[in-house]
C-alpha cells in the first residue's frame, strides 16, 4: 500500500497542483567548540536497519557488519542500540539458520553467538528511533533500549535501508525525513546529549539525508548523491540474495585495518572512498563539525577508547588496508532505489543507469567541494519548485475557468 | 378542490430549475463545507500550551552565589587583638579575590561573630599545620600579621572554593560524573584466568565495603542514593598482549598508556547488570594470570610506575593486583591487601564524585570533612541550577523552533514546578545550604522530566508539499465544481438583473415617448 500511496504522492507532486512550502528557518545554536582532540569520555552507537523482508537481507548484513565493527573496536553492548527491522538470521528462507553473512564465500558469521538486538521487527519504527535519539521514553522502557548519553558522549549513528530524496523508508509503511533527524539532533544538542555525532547512511540518494542538519558538532557521510542509487556489492548463490551493499562493504573493509588504538583519522576514511568501486558518489558534510577531520580519529566514534588520567601518547601508524582481494565487482542486480515499481515517474528513474560518465571526478578532493555545490544546486532547486508551484496554481485557476465557461 | 388556484406544473421547466431551489442546493453544499472547517481544524491541530517563557528567560542571567560566613575566634587573651586585625586583613585579601570566589559560587565574609552555626577559625599560637575538626579550623600563627593573613586566606579559599574551573568549560571537570540522584556502584573482582595459580576465588567484599566505602556513602547521602552490587568473574581475558620487560632478574609485564585506554574489554567482560537506568560507577580489581604476573603500569618512558591503579573519567576505577606468591598460597585476599584496595576504591570514588581533595598541609581526623562536603554541595547546587536553567531554556527554544512539538499539561506543570524550585534555590542560598541543594535537585529533576516527556515528541515532519498532495485530491475535486457553480450562479444573477434593468429602462423610455 505504501508503494501506491507514494506513487500517488509522486504523481501529484509532479503535477503539483499546489503552492510551495514556505522555507523553514533553521537558526542553529552557537556552538561550544572543542579545540584539539575530542573531549568525550564515552562512546555510543545507534545502528539502524530500516527495511523488512528477506530480499533486503543485505541491509541486515550492513547493520550487523557495523555492529561487529564497533563492538570489536570497544563499544560495549550496553552502549550499542541495534535496530533490525527484520530477523534475517531466523528467516525460514535462510539456508544457514541463525547466521547472517556479508560476503560471497560466507566466511564470517555476523550474527555469532553474542549479539544483543535491542529493537527488532515491528519495534523498529520512526517513532521509536526518534524516541531513542531524543530520550523521550516511557519510564518503563528498559536500560538496554535507551541512549543514556551526556555531553561527553560521542555517538555514531548508522542507518541503512531504502530511501529517496530526503527520506528513508522504515518497515514498509512509513518513512523518516531528513528534517526529522535534523530536529532530533537539535533536541539532543539542546539537552546536551552528545559531544559529537558521526552520522553515516547507506541508501539511495543518501547525501540528501544529512543536508538538513543544523546542529553543531555533527559530521555526516552518505553513500550516494541526490538522484543517484546505491548498489549492492555481491550475491551469494546459496543464500540467493545480495548480501551487502557496496558502500558499507568498502567502509567495513577499511575498518578491518583498524584496531582499538589506531591513529587513523576520519580524513583517511573519507580518502578511502573510491567512486569506481562503490559505484556511487559518497558525500561528506563537515561544515558543522568543529574539529579538523585530519585530527579526528576513527576510534573517536567507532571505538570505546576512553581517556585515562594520564593522556595516552600518540605513536603507532596502522596499516590502512588489510586485504584487497576480489575487487572485481560482480554483476549485482539489486538496487537500493526506493520506488522501483511502475508508476514512479519522478526523478529517480532517469538515473538508474550506472553513472559511467561521472566517475572521472577525483573523489578525495571533490568531497570537500560537495557541500558548496549542494548549496548552489539547492538554490536552483528552490527556484524551480517555486515556478512549478505557481504554474500549478495557474493550472487550477484555468481549470475552474474552463468549467465555468463550458456552462454557458 | 381548487386546483385551479395552483399554477399547473410546466413540464418544460422542472421545479429544481427554479432559482431558489438551485441556489439553496449550492448554498447547502457550501454550508456543509464551512461547518466542517472548524472540526477539521481542531482535529488536525496540535495541543500546544503556552510556556512561561518570560520567567524562564528572566532566570538566565541569575547566578547562584552562596554567602559563606567565617568567624575568627581565639581562646588566648594575648591573641584577641591580632585576631581582630587578622579578620580585617583577611577580609581585604578575600575581597581582592572576588573574581575567583564568584567563579566558585561563594562570597566569603569574615568577622568575629561566632554565635551561629558557621565556619569557625580558632586562632592559636604555634607553628603546627592547620587542623580541621568538624566545621572548626585550628589555625596557628606565630609570624607577622601579613604572612598569617595570606596563609589563612589561601587556606580558606582552597577549602571553601576548591573548584576554580566550575564556571568555565574546562576539560579538567570531565572526570567527575554528571549529577544523578541515584548511582549504582558495581564492584568486580576479575580473574584473568582462574585456572592459573594466582587466581583469587573470594574476597570479603561486604566487610570492607562497610569499613571503607559505606561511611563515605552515608556522608554523601544528602546528594545521592547509592546501590551497590558486586561480582567475581573467573575468566576475564585482556583484549591485548601486555608488553614484556626484563626487570631485575625476573620478567615483568607492563601496561603502556595506550593499553590503559583499552584495558576494559567490554566485549567479553560483563561488568554490571542492567536492572535500572541509574548511572553506574565501576570498580574493578583485576588479577592477572600467571602468564602476565607481575603486571605493572608503565609511564610514558616505558618504566614501571609505583601505582597500580588508574581511573577512567566518568566511568570508574581499576586496580591491578599482583598476588605475591611467596606470601600467600591461598586463593582468598587477605584483609591487609583488601584494606589497601578498598582505600584506593574509596579515593577513586571520591574523585569521580567530585569531592575536593584536602590540601596536603591540612590535617584532619576524618576522611571527609564538613568543609569538603559543603564545597561539594555548593558545587552540585550550582551545577543543578545551571543545568535546570539550560534545560528550561532549551525547552522554550525548541517549542518555538519546532512547530509540530506538542506541549501538554504535564510538561507545563513540570516547567512551572522547576521554575519555582529554581527560584527557591536562589532564595535559600543565603540561609540554608541544605535547603538550597534540595530545591536544586528538584529543579533539575522536574526540568529533565519536562524535557523527556514522552508526549513532547514532535509529530513526524511532513513537508508542506506532502500535505498539499494529500489534500488536493480531496479539496481540489470538490473545489472546482463548487467554485464554478458559485461563479455561474453569480453571472446568471447579474445577467438577469441586467436584463431586468434593461427591460425597466426600456419601459421608462416608452413612457417618456
Amino acid at each position: 500500500m505504501q508503494y501506491r500511496h507514494y506513487n500517488t504522492l509522486n504523481a501529484l507532486l509532479l503535477l503539483s497542483l499546489c503552492f510551495l512550502a514556505p522555507v523553514w528557518s533553521s537558526n542553529s545554536q552557537s556552538a561550544v567548540q572543542n579545540g584539539g582532540g575530542s573531549a568525550h569520555t564515552n562512546n555510543w552507537a545507534v545502528l539502524v536497519c530500516a527495511s523488512r523482508y528477506w530480499f533486503n537481507y543485505r541491509h541486515m548484513a550492513n547493520a550487523l557488519g557495523m555492529y561487529r565493527t564497533v563492538k570489536r573496536l570497544g563499544i560495549p553492548d550496553s552502549n550499542i542500540i541495534l535496530m533490525l527491522a527484520d530477523d534475517a538470521a531466523c528467516n525460514s528462507r535462510n539456508r544457514y539458520p541463525g547466521c547472517v553473512f556479508a560476503n560471497q564465500g560466507r566466511h564470517l558469521d555476523l550474527y555469532g553467538d553474542n549479539i544483543e538486538v535491542d529493537y527488532r521487527g515491528y519495534e523498529v519504527t520512526v517513532e521509536n528511533f526518534l524516541r531513542v535519539l531524543t530520550g523521550r521514553m516511557d519510564p518503563s522502557v528498559p536500560r538496554s533500549k535507551r541512549l543514556l548519553t551526556d555531553d561527553r558522549s560521542n555517538i555514531f549513528v548508522y542507518m541503512t535501508g531504502h530511501g529517496g530524496n530526503e527520506f528513508l523508508k522504515f518497515q514498509d509503511n512509513e518513512e523518516i525525513s531528513a528534517f526529522d533527524i535534523a530536529d532530533a539532533f537539535e533536541q539532543m544538542w539542546q539537552k546536551k546529549r552528545y559531544n559529537e555525532i558521526f552520522f553515516m547512511i547507506d541508501t539511495c540518494q543518501a547525501n540528501t539525508m544529512y543536508s538538513k542538519f543544523y546542529s553543531p558538532n555533527v559530521l555526516a557521510t552518505g553513500s550516494s548523491q541526490i538522484h543517484e542509487n546505491s548498489y549492492s556489492y555481491e550475491n551469494d548463490n546459496d543464500i540467493g540474495v545480495a548480501v551487502i551493499d557496496s558502500y558499507t562493504h568498502y567502509v567495513l573493509e577499511f575498518m578491518e585495518g583498524i584496531n582499538k588504538t589506531s591513529q587513523t583519522t576520519m580524513q583517511d576514511l573519507f580518502n578511502s572512498y573510491d567512486v569506481d568501486k562503490i559505484r556511487s558518489h559518497p558525500g561528506v558534510r563537515m561544515d558543522l563539525f568543529h574539529r579538523d577531520i585530519r585530527h579526528a580519529l576513527v576510534t573517536d566514534f567507532f571505538g570505546g577508547v576512553a581517556q585515562v588520567e594520564v593522556l595516552p601518547q600518540l605513536s603507532t601508524e596502522e596499516p590502512i588496508w588489510s586485504h584487497n582481494a576480489s575487487m572485481a565487482s560482480p554483476v549485482v542486480p539489486a538496487i537500493d532505489l526506493f520506488p522501483l515499481t511502475k508508476g514512479n515517474i519522478t526523478e529517480e528513474v532517469q538515473d538508474v543507469e550506472l553513472t559511467g560518465d561521472k566517475t572521472a571526478v577525483p573523489h578525495p578532493f571533490a568531497l570537500e567541494l560537495m557541500a558548496a555545490v549542494q548549496n548552489s544546486t539547492s538554490q536552483r532547486e528552490t527556484n524551480y519548485r517555486t515556478v512549478r508551484a505557481w504554474a500549478s496554481a495557474a493550472l487550477l485557476v484555468a481549470l475552474v475557468g474552463w468549467v465555468c465557461s463550458r456552462g454557458k | 378542490m381548487d386546483h385551479s388556484s395552483r399554477p399547473l406544473v410546466d413540464p418544460a421547466k422542472p421545479f429544481f430549475e427554479s432559482n431558489h431551489t438551485r441556489r439553496s442546493i449550492i448554498a447547502s453544499y457550501w454550508l456543509v463545507v464551512l461547518l466542517a472547517v472548524p472540526l477539521w481544524w481542531t482535529t488536525t491541530s496540535i495541543d500546544r500550551l503556552s510556556l512561561p517563557t518570560s520567567r524562564v528567560l528572566a532566570q538566565q542571567d541569575k547566578q547562584l552565589v552562596f554567602p559563606v560566613h567565617v568567624c575568627l575566634s581565639t581562646q588566648e587573651s594575648s591573641l584577641a587583638g591580632p585576631t581582630a586585625t587578622l579578620a580585617r586583613v583577611v577580609q581585604q585579601l578575600l575581597d581582592a579575590e572576588r573574581e575567583m570566589q564568584e567563579r566558585s559560587g561563594v562570597h566569603i565574609h569574615t568577622d568575629l561573630d561566632c554565635d551561629r552555626d558557621v565556619y569557625e577559625v580558632e586562632v592559636l599560637s604555634g607553628t603546627n599545620q592547620p587542623t580541621i575538626e568538624g566545621k572548626r579550623l585550628r589555625f596557628e600563627i606565630d609570624e607577622t600579621q601579613v604572612m598569617s593573613a595570606m596563609r589563612l586566606t589561601d587556606t580558606l579559599l582552597t577549602l571553601l572554593a576548591p573548584y576554580v574551573t566550575l564556571r568555565s568549560n574546562n576539560h579538567q571537570t570531565e572526570r567527575v560524573l554528571k549529577y544523578a540522584p541515584r548511582y549504582r556502584l558495581a564492584l568486580s573482582l576479575l580473574n584473568e584466568d582462574a585456572t592459573s595459580e594466582h587466581s583469587i576465588k573470594a574476597w570479603d567484599v561486604q566487610g570492607h565495603l562497610s569499613k571503607h566505602i559505606s561511611p563515605i556513602l552515608d556522608r554523601l547521602s544528602v546528594l545521592h542514593n547509592f546501590t551497590v552490587e558486586s561480582q567475581i568473574q573467573f575468566h576475564a581475558p585482556l583484549a591485548f598482549e601486555p608488553v614484556t620487560l626484563q626487570g631485575s632478574g625476573q620478567e615483568v609485564h607492563g601496561l603502556t598508556q595506550e593499553h590503559l585506554t583499552v584495558f576494559v574489554n567490554s566485549a567479553e567482560w560483563t561488568l554490571s547488570s542492567s536492572v535500572s537506568n541509574d548511572p553506574v560507577i565501576h570498580f574493578i580489581l583485576f588479577v592477572p594470570s600467571a602468564k602476565h604476573t607481575p603486571l605493572h603500569i608503565l609511564d610514558a618512558a616505558g618504566q614501571p610506575v609505583a601505582s597500580s591503579a588508574f581511573i577512567l573519567p566518568q566511568w570508574g576505577g581499576i586496580v591491578v593486583h599482583n598476588p605475591n606468591s611467596a606470601i600467600s598460597e591461598s586463593t582468598v585476599l587477605v584483609p591487609s591487601e583488601l584494606d589497601l584496595m578498598f582505600a584506593t576504591f574509596r579515593h577513586q570514588l571520591m574523585t569521580l564524585l567530585g569531592v575536593p581533595e584536602l590540601s596536603k598541609n591540612i590535617q584532619s581526623n576524618q576522611s571527609l570533612t564538613d568543609w569538603q562536603i559543603d564545597a561539594l554541595l555548593r558545587r552540585r547546587a550550582i551545577e543543578n541550577a545551571q543545568g535546570s536553567k539550560d534545560t528550561l531554556r532549551s525547552i522554550v527554544q525548541l517549542v518555538r523552533q519546532i512547530e509540530n512539538m506538542p506541549v501538554g499539561h504535564d510538561v507545563k506543570d513540570d516547567v512551572q514546578g522547576s521554575l519555582t524550585a529554581l527560584e527557591q534555590t536562589y532564595a535559600a542560598a543565603s540561609s540554608s545550604l541544605h535547603a538550597s541543594i534540595e530545591r536544586s535537585k528538584e529543579a533539575i529533576t522536574l526540568a529533565s522530566r519536562a524535557f523527556f516527556n514522552p508526549g513532547m515528541l514532535a509529530l513526524l515532519y511532513f513537508p508542506a508539499e506532502h500535505k498539499y498532495a494529500v489534500y488536493t485530491p480531496l479539496f481540489g475535486s470538490i473545489a472546482a465544481p463548487l467554485l464554478a457553480a458559485v461563479i455561474r450562479e453569480l453571472m446568471a444573477w447579474r445577467r438577469t438583473r441586467h436584463g431586468a434593468q434593461q427591460a425597466g429602462s426600456k419601459d421608462a423610455k416608452e413612457k417618456v415617448d
